[in-house]
């Protein structure tokens, strides 16, 4: 069983014999016999999840890591954080995956309005099955909770993923009277309400 | 003035000036939590894999992997944070600071980054019209539309570029500061422009947060600082600008003869004098200010027209060298 271990900055993925995929150009150091190959149409799934992913403009490339070593893992010195799935759903934005254990699946989830708003792609990703992903963010993680009482809203830069019975939708920040002429800030945040686990970066932007 | 509690970063002052811990606040954990894993040694390369690691306690599924615990960094999710659980007016970690909002905060626009509960923004602009006293408590053209009003109830998370974040404490006190690192301030406290082009000046009794590249390091006068570095300076007088007296002389003739001088960069520091505090980041990295711009704009107001199109024919021969 493939082992991915977060060393802050680096992520370790010990193989034995197994194999992993990883974000193609991740790659920074290996030790043992491991090979690296394009994952073709990438970001698994099959044929139908890749062309719903290139209609839906999320963009993910990864390469699948296999043999038996140590490979190890950063992409831009972002912090790394590994979740562990037991048969449950992580949603999290594509551009945040570093690598991923075998026996997860990846699709795409529509998202309706909130990738137009955020630039980062119409759609999500999902990740589910029993494993471990490994996130990047610009700074650690946090994981805030979100339950009846206690909803969260969220900067649409700093979302990383979520987990667990939410529903998110979209709520206009500043008033858009206060917005014309003025190109920065906030229009748009996200609302989540629920029960579940937001992620989110400490950097905005 | 007070700084931070506690010093954050292990070492001590290295020029001996400021005292640190203490100061202020309680010392302590300033940053809640530590790190989940940092520091631990890795698990040695060839032995068995660790066991999947314990969830976090109240957290999802356990899965259904045995084995020992882990030696190494605890996987998972790291601890869940509620409104219950995060801090008030503190940081949740090195980058990111935790307002426990109830009435009003002036904020920097984009710093936001989550919120729990009840929490309107709405530009100073326009918040001013409603309630008289914000105009009194925020004086600056330049950067008024790069500020928001944060007002309602409930916990309000705030992070800048990943950049370091800390709390100071005024008491009746000043503080000039490089507004593009100026992420928060309570309302009690008053904003001016300051006359270094780039820098604002809080005056009053109220809490203000930062965000640094790196450590703050906490110097005396006299003192010469790089203008990048400079992050703000307490209590004590503006600075002059120092010119390297080696670039002094040799641009001397490009400088009567009307070229703007332009170097290395290092040959222009800000020189300060007489008592007070000089803070400083660890990293020169500048980012774009977009209110340099305006406040140099309405600097030329000071000048004639003629003089104005001749400034205008040099800037325009600076664009066009520079593509």
């Amino acid at each position: 069983m493939a082992q991915l271990t977060a060393h802050k900055r680096v992520l370790h993925a010990d193989l034995h014999g197994d194999r992993i995929r990883a974000a193609s150009g991740s790659m920074v150091a290996v030790e043992g016999n491991v090979d690296f190959k394009s994952s073709g149409m990438g970001g698994g799934g099959g044929m139908r999840a890749a062309l719903k992913r290139a209609v839906a403009g999320e963009s993910i490339s990864l390469m699948d890591c296999s043999g038996s070593g140590r490979v190890y893992l950063a992409l831009d010195a972002m912090d790394v954080l590994v979740v562990d799935l037991a048969g449950d759903t992580l949603t999290v934005e594509s551009e945040h995956i570093l690598a991923h254990t075998e026996q997860l699946r990846l699709d795409v989830q529509f998202s309706g309005l909130r990738g137009v708003t955020s630039g980062q792609g119409l759609a999500t990703t999902t990740v589910s099955g029993h494993g471990q992903v490994a996130l990047v963010s610009e700074g650690p993680v946090m994981a805030l909770e979100v339950a009846p009482g206690a909803e969260l809203v969220v900067d649409p830069d700093a979302y990383v993923g979520s987990r667990g019975q939410l529903s998110m939708n979209l709520v206009s920040g500043v008033s858009w009277k206060s917005l014309v002429g003025e190109g920065s800030g906030e229009p748009f945040s996200l609302r989540f309400t629920g029960h579940g686990l937001v992620l989110v970066q400490s950097a905005e932007r | 003035m007070t700084y931070p509690p506690g010093n954050p970063y292990g070492g001590g002052n290295p020029y001996g000036g400021q005292p640190q811990p203490g100061y202020g606040q309680p010392p302590g954990n300033p940053y809640g939590q530590p790190q989940p894993g940092y520091g631990q040694p890795p698990p040695g390369y060839g032995q068995p894999p660790p066991g999947y690691g314990q969830p976090p306690p109240g957290y999802g599924q356990q899965p259904p992997y045995g084995g020992p615990p882990p030696q190494g960094a605890p996987s998972g999710v790291p601890a869940t944070l509620n409104p219950q659980s995060l801090p008030d007016d503190d940081n949740v970690n090195p980058y990111v600071f935790c307002i426990a909002l109830n009435g009003e905060w002036f904020m920097s626009k984009g710093a936001m980054l989550a919120y729990y509960g009840n929490i309107q923004f709405d530009a100073v602009t326009e918040y001013s019209s409603v309630q008289a006293w914000v105009a009194n408590r925020f004086s600056s053209p330049v950067y008024i539309q790069d500020w928001v009003v944060a007002q309602g109830h409930g916990k309000l998370l705030i992070g800048d570029r990943g950049f370091d974040l800390n709390a100071y404490d005024l008491d009746d006190g000043n503080l000039t500061i490089k507004a593009s690192n100026l992420c928060a301030f309570s309302k009690q406290l008053e904003l001016k422009q300051s006359i270094v082009p780039g820098f604002v000046t809080l005056i009053g009794t109220g809490k203000f947060i930062a965000s640094s590249n790196g450590p703050v390091i906490f110097v005396e006068p006299p003192f010469r600082a790089d203008p990048d570095a400079l992050l703000g300076w307490a209590d004590c007088p503006s600075p002059s600008v120092h010119h390297d007296a080696q670039w002094m002389t040799q641009n001397i003739r490009g400088m009567i003869s009307g070229a703007l001088g332009r170097a290395s960069g290092e040959e222009r520091q800000y020189d300060f004098t007489g008592q007070g505090t000089i803070l400083l980041q660890s990293s020169e990295i500048a980012r774009e200010d977009p209110a340099v711009l305006r406040l140099v704009e309405s600097q030329t107001q000071l000048l004639t027209n003629a003089q104005a199109g001749s400034l205008g024919q040099r800037l325009v021969a600076r664009a066009q060298q520079q593509h």
